[in-house]
């Protein structure tokens, strides 16, 4: 009965320590794609922030082309203003040639400048288209007007106006040098902010991740850590509570052994003993009697039958309970009356056969194999069917070997367990023996006990 | 005439004042002490030296087997009649190899005893029928079990005549006398009928005797 509940309390999982699973399983879970999802998006920011860069150096770098392919423009034009200048007419129509050519240049190079441009940079283009329509519309006049003005006020105007001019082209396309640096660091800057802010908030998700973390960690452990306490504490329990039963089950068999001895000798000294002076006395009252009171000899006779049947019977009680041929014979004795008396009563002839027994076997060591021999052949008798069984007992340099085996129809052993074969077993596990059953439908039975013998110390108590 | 001394052994105080008075009712036989177990009868006997000690087998301290054994070792001359509940061989041949010339079951005891303490006190077997009956049934039982022939029918009738003879507790010489033998001739008849019964021993053909109904 106790025993049931313990079992159904085992079989029950707890409810606290599976909702602690989930709990578990959850946190555990949510953490891993926590951190999943900060790597990934890592990932992406930096490849990102990669594509910016390059976008901004190609920027860059387009726009520092542009502008020193426009400066060189300006340049060639001033040289080739200067050159017109100072040519000789017949050879100015192709040098005329040569400077609409460079304008139309520096007009497309202006308008090729990239388009995506802030306020500042177009203000600055601006500027410089300004100075260059100045220059121009000198240059313009300068050749509008008479050759031998022009050639007169040529020098003037150009060291006049045109150098200043070109002066102003250069700083504005300085400033706008200086403008594209500028809003490089820029964008270089507000990079690095964001990988900052990334950089920031992603040691803070590892961080919380890596905490939590650890604290399941801790936690799983000292909830691991009590579970393992309780599962010893139980283990230590049961393997008490085996180890108290199996006291227990031994301190019966030797309560039993010495209640049925106890019995047994109440049975042969108190009635028994009662029982034959009875006999003797009827007996001796017959002898004496005279033949003239027949009646009284037929009660006589009667009375000693009901005796003898009563002294019968009280005898067969006391010797099941305890063998006395144990204690007069021997346990080899015992054994060979066992044998035959299992054959006076049944159909089984059993042959019994000792070897190397020895004489003062200790009493313990004979009440078992006598019951297990006992039992064997009671078993036999009432299942088996069988014609004939074999006992014997060996003493070899270790052990007693016991065997009983039979030429029945047998049994499944791994399936048919009954209380009887328990019983054989347990005496003889508490001698510190082994015990097996072989058997097989229709194989017959063979019980085999192997007791160490001289008993190692400290086997029992 | 000397009367025959008796010695009781029996745990039972009941079962002693029972025999004694059966042993005192007979004109030679006389009780010459009582003991209440095993080791009391051995000392009993070596002070009192009885004709017959009438022993019980199943005695505490020492019991019946082992008491008889000793006193057959110290005083040759003292015989004993063992006592006893069992019938079966087990316990008889025990019986016979301590010693004991006579086996009484305890059931009988009243009726056999005196003729007992006689056959005994001459040196003759004696059992109680009952403990021929048992022995028979189980040897028949056996032979019918396992096919086996009797092997009595082996012997010639010379032979069975020795057989009795030896059961009965008489010596080679006597029988030589008696059969007007030599005693070389007596003992190969001897040695063939224990080959023929495969017995070992005096206690064990006694015991076949009194199976077969021979001696009683």
């Amino acid at each position: 009965m106790t025993i049931r509940t313990a079992e159904a309390d085992i079989a029950k999982p707890l409810p606290r320590s599976s909702r602690l699973r989930w709990l578990l399983l959850i946190v555990g879970g949510t953490l891993l794609s926590l951190l999943l999802a900060s790597g990934i998006l890592a990932i992406r920011f930096l490849n990102e922030m990669h594509t910016q860069q390059q976008i901004v150096s190609h920027a860059l770098a387009a726009r520092t082309q542009k502008l020193s392919g426009l400066l060189l423009s300006v340049q060639s034009y001033n040289d080739a203003v200067q050159q017109f200048v100072a040519l000789e007419q017949a050879a100015r129509k192709p040098a005329r040639q040569q400077l609409d050519r460079l304008t139309v240049e520096i007009d497309s190079d202006l308008k090729r400048y990239p388009t995506d441009r802030d306020s500042t940079e177009a203000e600055l283009l601006d500027g410089m288209q300004n100075v260059f329509t100045q220059q121009r519309t000198l240059y313009i006049s300068v050749l509008a007007a008479k050759p031998d003005e022009r050639r007169r006020q040529a020098l003037k105007l150009i060291s006049d106006r045109m150098v200043p001019l070109q002066r102003q082209i250069l700083g504005w396309s300085g400033k706008l040098q200086t403008w594209n640096g500028e809003r490089l660091q820029h964008a270089d800057r507000a990079l690095v902010t964001e990988f900052g802010s990334l950089q920031g908030g992603l040691s803070r998700v590892l961080s919380i991740g890596f905490g939590s973390g650890l604290l399941l960690v801790l936690g799983s452990m000292a909830y691991i850590i009590r579970l393992e306490r309780q599962t010893h504490g139980r283990y230590v329990q049961l393997a008490q509570s085996q180890h108290e039963l199996q006291r227990l089950s031994s301190r019966l068999v030797d309560a039993q052994e010495t209640e049925r001895r106890s019995l047994s000798r109440e049975l042969h000294d108190g009635i028994g003993q009662a029982l034959g002076a009875l006999l003797v006395d009827i007996g001796r009252l017959s002898t004496t009697l005279t033949d003239d009171r027949p009646e009284v000899r037929t009660q006589l006779d009667n009375m000693k039958s009901v005796a003898e049947t009563t002294l019968l019977s009280v005898r067969n009680i006391a010797l099941l309970l305890r063998p006395s041929m144990l204690d007069d014979l021997g346990l080899v004795a015992a054994l060979e009356w066992q044998g035959r008396e299992v054959s006076r009563r049944s159909e089984i002839e059993v042959s019994v056969e000792s070897e190397n027994m020895p004489e003062d076997l200790p009493d313990e060591y004979g009440i078992c194999i006598y019951r297990l021999v006992q039992e064997a052949l009671n078993n036999a008798v009432r299942h088996s069917g069988a014609r004939n069984a074999k006992v014997t007992v060996e003493h070899s340099a270790r052990a007693i070997a016991v065997q009983v085996s039979d030429d029945g129809r047998g049994f499944d052993p791994t399936r048919v367990r009954g209380l009887g074969i328990l019983g054989m077993e347990e005496r003889v596990h508490r001698l510190g023996g082994t015990f097996t059953v072989r058997s097989q439908p229709g194989q017959g039975v063979a019980i085999t006990a192997n007791l160490p013998f001289p008993p190692a110390s400290g086997n029992h108590s | 005439m000397k009367k025959t001394g008796v010695l009781l052994a029996d745990d039972h105080t009941l079962i002693r004042a029972g025999l004694r008075m059966v042993v005192e009712a007979q004109s030679d036989l006389s009780v010459v002490g009582e003991a209440s177990n095993g080791r009391e009868a051995v000392g009993m006997a070596e002070a009192l030296k009885p004709d017959v000690v009438v022993m019980d087998i199943g005695m505490p301290s020492l019991n019946g087997i082992e008491a008889a054994r000793e006193i057959r070792k110290t005083l040759p001359d003292t015989q004993i009649v063992m006592l006893s509940m069992h019938s079966d061989e087990g316990y008889v041949l025990r019986a016979l190899k301590a010693g004991a010339k006579a086996y009484l079951l305890k059931d009988s005891a009243e009726a056999d005893l005196a003729q007992a303490i006689r056959a005994a006190a001459a040196e003759k077997s004696f059992f109680s029928p009952a403990v021929g009956k048992v022995l028979l049934e189980d040897y028949m039982r056996k032979l019918q079990r396992t096919g086996a022939e009797d092997s009595y029918e082996l012997l010639s009738p010379r032979e069975r005549e020795i057989l009795q003879l030896v059961a009965e507790g008489k010596s080679s010489k006597e029988i030589a006398a008696l059969l007007n033998l030599s005693v070389y001739t007596v003992e190969t008849h001897r040695a063939h009928v224990m080959q023929k019964l495969n017995v070992h021993g005096i206690p064990e053909l006694i015991l076949y005797a009194v199976r077969k109904g021979i001696i009683s």
